[in-house]
């Protein structure tokens, strides 16, 4: 092997060039050994070598320019030339594609190029390096001259053709049909070398890839999801779509994994989400419901699943659930009517009360207002992930139906019955009179449930509160500890400030029950065996003293008045003691049993007590007689002995319900008395006052009502200085949402009522001003 | 069987049997290696040195042989490169001859072995350091040709070099 002279760069032309053609795969992979690499890189090297000492010696001379130069240019040109003319002479085989053709071919060369780059490593490393250094842009390292003549000569006329092809062949795959995966992959590879930043060559680029396929490869993607969806929803239903969408998502995001660049993976998202799922989102809508009604909880989480992929495609989704489980309420509602309608036909458990179909059964209410809720918290947690936008959904339709059904509300401003017959329903399973297996599913859980849901919580508390006083001070209570723990639940639930009332009734019960003890010394009469006194703060509990009851104690019942008067007195001076004689329950003892018989135990009011005692002088009295020794009304007197003259304990002349107030009736006590159990009770079946305390619930709650926002305006006043109504009634409202939905006219109201008081101005037409 | 060498044939046609891991202290090579074996080397390659000759090749392969293990920083900034002084075996082993100095410069430049090649140029560097015109031109036999004019001239535009 001899090397041409050093000088000669024709000669090291001629000499290396024949090697190039074998590197850059001329002839295949065959030729290239390690002498034909050896020698080209030696001829290389002593070319550039020679030329740089020669042009060093030359500027010698020349004593301004001492800058030596190195030799480089001249093989570079060549090389360049060199590359154009094998570039361009690539040629297609008669029966592969462009595709196949540039595949086969761009993989054969840029191993070359790897070569040439090494061969040429001694141009590199001190030529080029000095031009580029020197700032010149148009020069590179042989592996990125190579790159370019390709981009140049080969990709930027046939890119079309190109990229055409490749999206033909990923059409062909959509489609099913089998392709050479791996011409796709290199063909979509090449154009990111391609991208090449002649600024600096080491900054990747994705010009090339973006500018000449992505955005083709983004179009198409939509076009043919297009067509494939519309085609797709004429020929199937929604649910086969839903599938078929989920796996062609999971195919592009496959296919993406493989061919495409990062880059591209968002946008390509973006794309068919909106092709897949947006464009036929209403479609979807359609089918919710039916797939609701139909339970299938599988499907409507593969809904949700594909619309939380375009967010804004939830809501109207969420909506559609809120409206769903509204109507579903509002026909349950339906059922409760109808079936309370039939069992009032029937006679079968017949409510007490006469307000008709506007009362139904609690728990039947209570428990089927749950049975919607949790029916529907399960879509929300299994089929909706407990998304918060369904949470809210379900909460909305939730406060909705239990404030506002059709046995709650009459019309859309009659305040709500929910928080009254919710209070009803606690009652049921917290008094003892309640038949275990009618409570055994009625408990603090479900009171909760509807309770977080009641608008008007302030109602709830009134209603509760006098159903409360009634267990305690009649000792209905089923147990102290249950009935604690459902006001620690309601106290955690809204607020400590919500339970105070019935925390304190708590205490009052606690401390009379020591007054009881302390009394019992101080019994001084034999016809009182057990004197128990219920001392009630005047404002926490809903009882108010009733003028109807003028009663003319007798004397047997006055001593133990004053002597616990005086007992009182003692550890509370000053107080007063108001006697609330509509309510206190007395136990008797009634010698008219026959002879050998134990005496009956007889359970009576004041009045009904004051009566029998009566009845201790003289056994018959005219209701006149009666009315004027009791010191009483008729009404209350006519209602009170009713019970007794109906069990027989008082024979009533004439008889007869339309005699019963006539002031010339008699009652005669019996001689003995008849019944089957030992205790009666002429308690129970007492016309209830129902009328009356609904209105003291209404007033007390109006009341409270007032107050609350009192405060509540002169705190957000006192802070404030100024503000408009709106401003106001705004803040009222949002500070009052824990209690009650404030209404405009009720603010209103209370603030002429403060502006009377001189708490606050008003300024001008729309606008407060505080005063201190 | 033993594990595949390197065989480096010098311009003289002396054949060098070299472990690839020696061998790969030229980059070179190292590259071609990888170029033409991209899955390692199975049987023994031989590769034609054209423009280095046995003895200058044998020294190179001394130093590649005693340096095999050592690490060199990669991409050092020039300065450091410039004020690091000549490792202290290195400074033995390029005691030689100038012809054979110079040859082994050429050879570490040709074959791309930069650490030998910085080696190399600074031990010439440190022979040229502190000395005369005059000494200087002894040592690497160089003829005065400029003219006393010429001379002048020049130690006056250099003058602000010169140390005092």
């Amino acid at each position: 092997m001899s090397f041409p002279s050093s000088s000669d760069l024709d000669g090291t032309w001629s000499f290396i060039q024949p090697s190039l053609g074998l590197i850059l795969g001329a002839s295949g992979d065959q030729g290239v050994t390690p002498a034909v690499y050896m020698n080209c890189y030696t001829a290389v090297y002593n070319y550039c070598t020679n030329k740089s000492r020669n042009s060093s010696l030359a500027n010698n001379n020349n004593a301004v320019n001492n800058s030596y130069s190195l030799a480089g240019a001249e093989i570079y040109a060549k090389l360049e030339a060199y590359l154009v003319k094998f570039i361009t002479g690539l040629t297609q085989d008669a029966n592969e594609s462009f595709l196949e053709f540039y595949v086969r071919k761009w993989k054969r060369f840029t191993i070359g190029a790897g070569y040439m780059n090494n061969v040429f490593d001694y141009m590199n490393r001190y030529w080029v390096q000095k031009e580029r250094s020197d700032g010149r842009r148009d020069v590179f390292d042989v592996s990125t001259l190579c790159i370019l003549q390709w981009k140049t000569h080969m990709f930027t006329n046939n890119a079309d053709k190109l990229i055409n092809e490749t999206l033909v062949q990923i059409e062909l795959q959509r489609n099913n049909q089998i392709v050479d995966t791996n011409l796709i992959s290199v063909a979509i590879k090449s154009l990111v070398y391609l991208g090449i930043d002649i600024q600096d060559l080491k900054k990747p680029n994705l010009v090339v890839y973006i500018n000449n396929f992505e955005k083709s490869y983004l179009e198409k993607t939509a076009i043919y999801y297009k067509n494939e969806s519309d085609d797709f929803l004429s020929k199937h239903n929604v649910v086969d779509y839903m599938k078929k969408c989920e796996t062609r998502l999971n195919e592009e995001i496959s296919r993406s994994n493989n061919y495409l660049e990062d880059h591209t993976k968002k946008a390509l998202l973006v794309t068919l989400y909106d092709v897949l799922i947006k464009q036929h989102a209403e479609q979807m809508y359609d089918q919710f419901l039916t797939l609701l009604e139909n339970n299938e909880t599988d499907h409507i989480q593969r809904m949700y699943k594909l619309l939380s992929k375009v967010p804004s495609t939830l809501q109207p989704l969420a909506d559609a659930l809120e409206n769903y489980i509204k109507n579903e309420a509002s026909k349950v509602i339906e059922e409760i009517k109808k079936g309370n309608d039939q069992s009032m036909e029937d006679g079968e458990d017949a409510p007490k009360k006469k307000s008709g179909s506007n009362a139904p059964n609690p728990k039947v209410y209570v428990h089927s207002l749950i049975a919607v809720y949790l029916k529907f918290n399960e879509v929300v947690d299994n089929a909706f992930h407990k998304d918060p936008i369904f949470i809210k959904s379900l909460d909305n339709a939730c406060r909705y139906f239990v404030n506002r059904n059709s046995i709650a509300a009459s019309g859309p401003k009659a305040p709500s019955k929910t928080p009254d017959i919710l209070a009803k329903y606690a009652d049921s399973f917290l008094k003892s009179s309640a038949k275990e297996a009618e409570t055994i599913d009625m408990n603090a859980e479900n009171l909760m449930i509807i309770f977080k849901f009641v608008e008007e919580k302030d109602a709830f508390e009134e209603h509760y509160r006098r159903m409360l006083a009634k267990r305690l001070i009649n000792n209905t209570s089923k147990s102290e500890e249950l009935e604690e723990s459902v006001l620690k639940r309601l106290q955690e639930e809204n607020s400590l400030e919500y339970t105070t009332k019935m925390s304190k009734m708590f205490a009052d019960m606690k401390q009379s029950e020591d007054l009881k003890l302390k009394m019992k010394d101080r019994l001084d009469n034999n016809l009182v065996k057990e004197f128990v006194p219920y001392i009630l703060a005047n404002s926490m509990w809903p009882f108010s003293k009733n003028d109807d009851y003028q009663l003319n104690l007798p004397i047997e019942l006055q001593s133990i008045l004053d002597n616990f008067k005086k007992l009182y007195e003692e550890s509370h001076n000053g107080r007063q003691l108001t006697w609330l004689w509509n309510h206190g329950r007395n136990e008797v003892k009634a010698n008219l049993s026959r002879k050998g018989k134990p005496p009956f135990t007889f359970i009576v009011t004041n009045v009904q007590l004051m009566i029998l005692l009566a009845f201790n002088k003289k056994k018959t009295y005219s209701f006149g007689e009666l009315l004027e020794l009791l010191g009483t009304i008729p009404t209350i007197l006519d209602n009170q002995i009713a019970p007794m003259a109906k069990y027989k304990l008082l024979e009533q002349n004439p008889p007869g319900l339309e005699h019963q107030n006539k002031p010339d009736t008699t009652f005669t006590i019996v001689d003995e008395y008849k019944s089957r159990k030992l205790k009666v009770n002429f308690v129970s079946s007492l016309r209830n006052e129902q009328k009356q305390e609904d209105d003291d619930a209404k007033k007390e709650l109006d009341e409270s009502r007032k107050n609350y926002l009192s405060a509540c305006i002169v705190r957000i006043m006192k802070a404030r200085k100024t503000a408009s109504h709106n401003e106001l009634y705004n803040e009222v409202v949002t500070q009052s949402l824990s209690r009650f939905h404030a209404r405009n006219i009720d603010v209103k109201k209370v603030i002429s009522h403060l502006i009377d008081k001189e708490f606050l101005k008003r300024i001008d037409n729309n606008t407060y001003e505080y005063l201190a | 069987m033993s594990s595949p060498k390197v065989i480096l044939t010098s311009s003289d046609g002396e054949k060098f049997p070299t472990d690839p891991k020696v061998a790969e202290k030229s980059i070179l090579i190292k590259n071609m290696i990888v170029d033409l074996s991209p899955d390692g080397l199975e049987e023994d390659f031989e590769i034609p040195v054209p423009n280095v000759r046995a003895t200058v090749l044998q020294k190179v392969l001394d130093w590649c042989e005693h340096h095999k293990n050592t690490i060199f920083p990669e991409d050092e900034d020039e300065d450091t490169k410039k004020t690091t002084p000549v490792d202290e075996w290195d400074r033995n082993f390029l005691k030689v001859d100038q012809e054979m100095l110079y040859e082994i410069i050429s050879a570490a430049n040709y074959l791309n072995i930069k650490p030998l090649l910085d080696a190399g140029c600074k031990t010439v560097a440190e022979m040229i350091r502190n000395k005369s015109p005059e000494e200087l031109r002894k040592i690497f036999n160089i003829v005065n040709d400029f003219t006393p004019e010429e001379e002048a001239a020049i130690r006056r535009e250099n003058e602000w070099a010169e140390d005092r």
